[in-house]
């Protein structure tokens, strides 16, 4: 039996042996390929499946697809209003309890705080006496704990570690030139 | 379309896409498996349906559904693991086995074997192989999707590969 004629389109023999389930494996790859672009084969095809040639599925076919459907439209439609939803509840419950203008006061504190000179402050270490209308040195503390710390993934910056960390740094110039010092009087307790 | 008028979509076709389904996929569980897919397939390319025409597209995508299953089966049961030709799509052509014992026959051979090939084989493969084609000049030339072409130039390989081999075998049992 010949499933496709010369002209490329599927036979008579072919389409009833299809329907017949007599088709190997390769046989209905090579159906289904054809049936997937040949529009005149595909009219052949659904012209020859008339209400009595149909099967019945075992399960119901409807209920799976329209359950999966309205499954999707929930996910999509009413996920993001539930999103939305949650998050405007949160928003009025932060206002209307104070949180939000607490969050605004602390903010701009804060921002007052760092815009204060540093030629204002007086650097600790310092062998010269504060100048006069200088305010009092007060390192800003970092209240967060180790764990904390970890979390947020990154170095802690406080006002004094910012201050420490600059190229003058007395602390880690001495650490420097005293671990420097003490390699240079080994090397010459070695030598001699 | 509304999911109500869809609903009523399903109910009316769902006999039809799997009975394409079941033709195409012997397994019941399987065609059930590509029945639902085509409905859902259908669902987000609704506005794609040619107004009358629901039932050729709708058959159409059923056929696409079993088309993939069909054509994934075939391939891992002819590539089983261990298999040389595991690696073939993809390859270079040099580290092609089917392509190899294709290129050791002689020119007349190839064309006596290519044109003795069935449809929907003999086609992709003499504008291809014969003549030199690219597979988008081929499936332009025969009016096939370029993968459907690729995948028929694929087995057709394999095929022509597999008879070749045969009769080599055959010929040592005479000669032996």
């Amino acid at each position: 039996m010949e499933l496709f004629r010369e002209d490329g389109c599927m036979t008579d023999d072919g389409f009833r042996a299809m329907m017949d389930g007599q088709l190997d494996e390769l046989g209905r790859l090579e159906a289904a390929e054809h049936l997937s672009y040949c529009d005149q084969c595909m009219d052949r095809y659904t012209a020859l499946l008339t209400a009595d040639a149909l099967e019945t599925p075992p399960r119901g076919v409807q209920g799976a697809v329209m359950g999966t459907i309205w499954a999707r439209l929930m996910q999509n439609t009413y996920g993001r209003a539930a999103v939305a939803g949650v998050a405007a509840v949160l928003a009025l419950t932060m206002w209307r309890s104070g949180a939000l203008q607490q969050i605004i006061q602390v903010g701009a504190g804060q921002e007052t705080g760092l815009r204060t000179e540093q030629s204002q402050l007086w650097e600790p270490g310092q062998n010269d006496p504060a100048p006069e209308n200088t305010l009092p040195y007060q390192p800003i503390e970092d209240d967060r704990t180790e764990t904390e710390q970890e979390q947020l993934g990154k170095p802690v910056e406080t006002k004094q570690d910012r201050r420490y960390a600059g190229e003058g740094s007395s602390l880690l110039q001495k650490l420097f030139t005293d671990v420097t010092d003490k390699i240079a009087g080994n090397a010459q307790n070695t030598e001699k | 379309m509304t999911t109500l008028e869809f609903n009523a979509l399903v109910r009316q076709y769902q006999g039809l896409v799997y009975t394409v389904c079941h033709q195409l996929v012997p397994d019941e569980g399987d065609a059930q498996d590509l029945a639902q897919e085509t409905f859902l397939a259908a669902w987000r390319a609704i506005d794609r349906c040619p107004p009358g025409y629901e039932k050729q597209w709708l058959a159409r995508i059923a056929s696409n559904k079993a088309k993939d299953y069909l054509r994934s089966a075939w391939v891992r049961r002819v590539n089983t693991p261990g298999d040389a030709v595991l690696a073939l799509e993809g390859a270079p052509p040099g580290a092609d086995p089917e392509q190899q014992v294709l290129d050791a026959m002689s020119e007349e051979t190839l064309t006596e074997k290519i044109l003795g090939m069935r449809e929907p084989y003999r086609t992709p493969c003499r504008l291809m192989l014969l003549e030199g084609h690219t597979a988008a000049e081929a499936a332009a030339l025969c009016g096939r999707p370029q993968k459907t072409v690729e995948a028929q130039i694929y087995r057709a390989k394999k095929m022509l590969a597999e008879q070749i081999r045969q009769e080599r075998r055959s010929e040592d049992g005479i000669v032996s």
